[in-house]
């Protein structure tokens, strides 16, 4: 019963429900003079009418685990390492940051080995802050100790 | 064995430099001059000619940072809540004294309050011109803003936005000249020039180094000048001041500014510093094929002439207040 | 005529000077690094040699300059094909079909494609740049805000083009697209919106992490997880080249997308990456087996490739022959020359003849520089796909991450390109598509700020969008289509939409 077309129209009425109640504080204004809510209540309006649509008419999707989410662990974890990643860039600096995230993917995610993680995850966190701190000389984030 | 043997030898090397940085006297790192803006813009071609004139003086690494966003507040924000070590610090424009009035007006917490910030010089400070497209009759702003009074909210003005510069300086004119104008924003000065020069708007104040080409090419015509004294490329120009309107004084200025609590000595040295690198080849340089003349103003000066322009501006900005709510 | 041989004889004597010849190179070698790097596009690239100009003159500094500018639209198709990851904005609708067509082992195909339909559109947008800038400029100044909200109203009938399946789930996509566009200051009134406190959303989400996101990380996040990792393609060299049918497919498209790139390029303000997106939407449109598009069809990937690089030669004609900024990198090359003491204005073409035919002939030659590093390079580059696939996905993060941060030293960018990613991710498997969110998120601030502008213009007359010739025909376009399609539809009774919706549920059963 629970088919993807069903549930993504409804998430998209969820949405649209949600900018329209964000939306109550800015002001409206009229059809002339339209204020800063104006658009986005009318897409939100837009929004909320597909997401119906949608959940009414998607009986003939395919079913939601019938999709196939083998993967959805991996691509979990893949995420947190990334935000990992972006907490961290400006707190321990950029070489830090992206070389324990690739040590990590490398070595405890695809399980490549512990030497050829931390040579991989080296190299490829010296090199580009090298090809792009010093060279190019687009500042890249230092954490402490300058790195 | 031998891997976390060297590990902890690179280790150690690499922090080497760290440790030997942190004895040596200010400046000892590179230091970034934030530009709040997009890069191309007056305060980016501002801060890269200081910046390498300083680079010169000071004998240490100066580079220009852009974090553009919000017309100017996230790069103003972020040097305001910046470590005060002087190594951060602001090349800003006149907008700084707008934006958090800006937010008070829509009740918003402000981005960042101008006392987080500590006026270090002033580098330029470019009074804005008035020019119309040439094809419309008036030849001088008297008849400009006779116009105006007669038939009030119907010649447009485009600006770089709402609250920007441009929009300010329009602003303090029609309060001291007691004229309704009709305003539309666009999304920066250089979509505004293109209002402008399209035929889409009549009037506009703007710059001076965005507009000489085309007052030259005969597109535009300049008709008054914001500033305290005509400026050196339009000497034809009479300031507003001249003609009876000193309320409408307005400038695009480019200053640069610490984080509050910067210690005393590194201000000083970084006074000092500025004082030689305004005069230095690096810097006059660029600023004269700019067509940009250098206005330098240190300490008590520049902080009198700042809290001038933020007061007039603020002012301004409370009497535009907020459009949605007045329009109803 | 005569004439303009004549400069163009002066232009190529400073263009083919040897250290003009450095600088030309110079520019193209670190567009195609900018572009292949996911998320820093041509004007980080621009911004970030500003500096290193200052000292060189006006010439050399605006020849390399401009040389990052095209050449980064030669190297964003590079990741696209290969790896699904826009190299830039401009690149997002090459992933599509371009990594398509890597996935059947015609890579190379793909990027020669690629390379030579940029060469063309580069070369033959120079010709127009040459002969009819001054008029053109003149023509596209003309667009008001009206005008703009007439073309891009058309420009969103593009999305009903961009993708095939229902069409509720594609109209769905662009309604979430352009919702995710009014994120931050509202131009007119000064009101921030959905910002949360976050001051650097002031801006928006902005289009390249959501673009990287959506396209980028998403494939990672699908792909990497795979029981089975996605093959490694060991391509032969005689399979590197385009076949004689793939060319053949390729030379309409590359042409429709050169003139279609270069007229949406001229006009100030539009931004250059729709060219990309109205190319694939007419292509497919045009095409005789609309079914292929998706699933690695050549017009995909030259229509647009064509598109991007015409509409970068476009854009310079507002900057050349009138002074004026059609966007943000042609403002950062204004401010070049302004730097240098020329001023940019109509009289520029006369009083700097030496710039401006030294400029448009190092163009000629930086396309065909970027030809000849290309199509060689296309050996090198298809090796990328042998790298199994657990090495490459961190480096493509790395990568992608490094791209997004350095666009603006924000991490909140990189926030938005994680969000994007699981959002992709999600869709993907809900069979949405991707693209017409990222045409909404660009088109979205402009078609609103257009519309409010045209009645702050017109003080709230709705008729100043009948007064003006240019936004009534425009629009009156857009009526035709719209009730030519409506007509065909109901006519046809099935239109080629569901037809290819049946087909692919035959697919799946």
């Amino acid at each position: 019963m629970l088919t993807t077309d069903r549930v993504a129209g409804v998430a998209l009425v969820g949405i649209g429900l949600y900018v329209l109640w964000e939306s109550r504080a800015l002001p409206l204004g009229t059809l002339y003079n339209p204020g800063p809510a104006y658009m986005p209540v009318v897409l939100a309006l837009l929004v909320i009418l597909f997401g119906v649509v949608m959940a009414v008419t998607g009986g003939a999707a395919p079913r939601l685990g019938g999709v196939g989410w083998s993967e959805w662990r991996h691509a979990l974890v893949i995420l947190v390492v990334c935000a990992f990643a972006a907490l961290a860039l400006e707190r321990l600096g950029w070489r830090t940051t992206i070389g324990l995230a690739l040590a990590f993917l490398l070595g405890v995610v695809e399980r490549k080995g512990v030497l050829v993680a931390a040579v991989f995850s080296l190299a490829l966190a010296l090199g580009t802050f090298y090809l792009f701190d010093t060279l190019l000389r687009v500042p890249l984030p230092r954490g402490p100790f300058g790195m | 064995m031998t891997i976390r043997v060297s590990a902890l030898v690179l280790a150690l090397v690499l922090m080497m430099p760290a440790f030997a940085a942190a004895q040596d006297a200010y400046p000892s790192r590179p230091i970034s001059i934030v530009a709040p803006f997009p890069p191309g813009g007056v305060a980016d071609l501002t801060a890269r000619p200081i910046a390498a004139a300083l680079e010169k003086v000071l004998k240490s690494p100066v580079a220009v940072v852009n974090k553009s966003g919000a017309a100017g507040a996230v790069g103003m924000s972020f040097v305001a809540n910046a470590k005060p070590d002087g190594y951060t610090l602001l090349l800003s424009l006149s907008s700084i004294s707008i934006i958090p009035e800006a937010d008070k007006l829509f009740g918003r917490k402000p981005a960042y309050t101008v006392d987080q910030l500590v006026p270090l010089a002033l580098l330029s400070a470019d009074p804005t011109i008035l020019v119309v497209r040439s094809e419309l009759p008036w030849k001088t702003a008297k008849e400009f803003i006779e116009d105006a009074k007669k038939r009030p909210g119907q010649i447009s003005y485009s600006s770089s936005g709402i609250y920007g510069t441009l929009h300010m300086a329009m602003e303090l004119l029609s309060h001291a000249a007691d004229i309704k104008l009709r305003h539309l924003p666009t999304a920066g000065a250089g979509p505004a020039i293109n209002a402008i020069l399209g035929g889409h708007v009549d009037v506009l104040a703007s710059g001076p180094a965005a507009v000489i080409a085309h007052i030259e090419s005969g597109k535009l015509r300049p008709l008054a000048s914001w500033g305290d004294k005509r400026h050196p490329a339009l000497p034809d120009v009479p300031t507003f001041r001249e003609l009876g309107y000193p309320g409408a004084e307005f400038y695009i200025w480019a200053g640069l500014f610490a984080p509050r609590g910067t210690p005393a000595p590194v201000v000083a040295k970084l006074n000092e510093a500025l004082r030689q690198a305004v005069n230095a080849p690096e810097f006059k340089g660029p600023m004269e094929k700019l067509k940009t003349p250098i206005a330098f103003k240190q300490g008590e000066e520049f902080q009198k002439f700042f809290d001038t322009d933020a007061r007039r501006l603020a002012e301004g900005v409370k009497r535009v207040g907020r459009i949605e709510e007045k329009k109803k | 005529m005569a004439e303009t041989l004549q400069n163009l004889y002066l232009g190529f004597s400073v263009a083919l000077a040897p250290d003009i010849l450095l600088y030309a190179f110079a520019g193209c070698l670190i567009g195609t690094l900018v572009g292949v790097l996911p998320g820093v596009g041509p004007l980080a690239g621009i911004s970030l040699l500003l500096p290193a100009t200052f000292g060189l003159d006006a010439t050399r500094a605006i020849v390399m300059l401009a040389g990052i500018y095209y050449g980064a639209m030669y190297g964003g198709s590079t990741t696209s094909i290969l790896m699904r990851i826009p190299g830039e904005a401009a690149s997002v609708m090459t992933c599509i079909d371009g990594y398509a067509m890597a996935r059947k082992g015609r890579a190379g195909a793909a990027l020669a494609i690629a390379a030579v339909g940029s060469y063309v559109a580069g070369t033959v947008s120079i010709v127009l740049l040459m002969f009819l800038a001054p008029p053109l400029a003149a023509f596209a100044l003309r667009f008001g805000p009206p005008e703009y909200l007439a073309l891009l109203l058309l420009g969103l009938l593009v999305l009903a083009y961009m993708s095939g399946g229902s069409m509720v789930k594609s109209l769905a996509m662009a309604a979430l697209g352009l919702l995710l566009g009014m994120v931050g200051i509202d131009q007119m009134s000064g009101y921030f919106r959905f910002h949360y406190g976050l001051v650097e959303l002031g801006d928006g989400l902005g289009v390249v992490p959501v673009a990287v996101g959506l396209f980028g990380v998403a494939e990672i996040l699908t792909t990497a997880g795979q029981a089975k990792p996605p093959e490694v393609i060991r391509p032969r060299l005689r399979e590197l080249l385009p076949s004689r049918r793939e060319w053949r497919e390729s030379a309409a498209p590359i042409g429709r997308g050169t003139f279609l790139g270069f007229l949406i390029g001229i006009i100030p303000g539009s931004a250059h990456i729709i060219s990309s997106f109205v190319s694939y939407a007419v292509e497919r449109r045009l095409s005789r087996r609309p079914e292929e598009f998706g699933k690695g069809a050549v017009a995909g990937v030259a229509g647009p490739e064509s598109a991007n690089n015409s509409a970068t030669s476009g854009a310079l004609v507002p900057m050349l022959a009138l002074g004026v900024p059609s966007g943000p990198i042609p403002a950062i090359l204004l401010a070049a020359m302004m730097v240098h003491g020329v001023s940019p204005g109509p009289l520029l073409i006369r009083q700097q003849p030496e710039l401006f035919w030294g400029f448009i002939a190092s163009m000629y030659v930086g396309n065909l520089v970027l030809l000849i590093l290309n199509l060689p390079l296309v050996g090198l580059f298809v090796n990328v796909l042998r790298v199994p696939y657990p090495y490459l996905y961190p480096a493509i993060l790395a990568f992608a991450i490094l791209g997004v941060y350095a666009v603006n030293s924000s991490v909140i960018d990189v926030w938005i390109m994680l969000l994007m990613g699981a959002l992709g991710y999600v869709l993907r498997k809900l069979d949405f598509e991707t693209a017409p969110i990222v045409l909404g998120v660009v088109l979205a601030p402009m078609i609103e700020m257009s519309l409010r502008q045209s009645l702050a213009l017109s003080d709230g007359h709705y008729g100043i969008f009948l007064e003006r010739p240019i936004a009534v025909t425009l629009l009156a376009v857009g009526l035709v289509l719209v009730l030519f399609n409506l007509w065909s539809f109901v006519r046809r009774g099935l239109d080629w939409r569901a037809r290819i919706a049946l087909a692919e549920k035959g697919e799946q059963t």
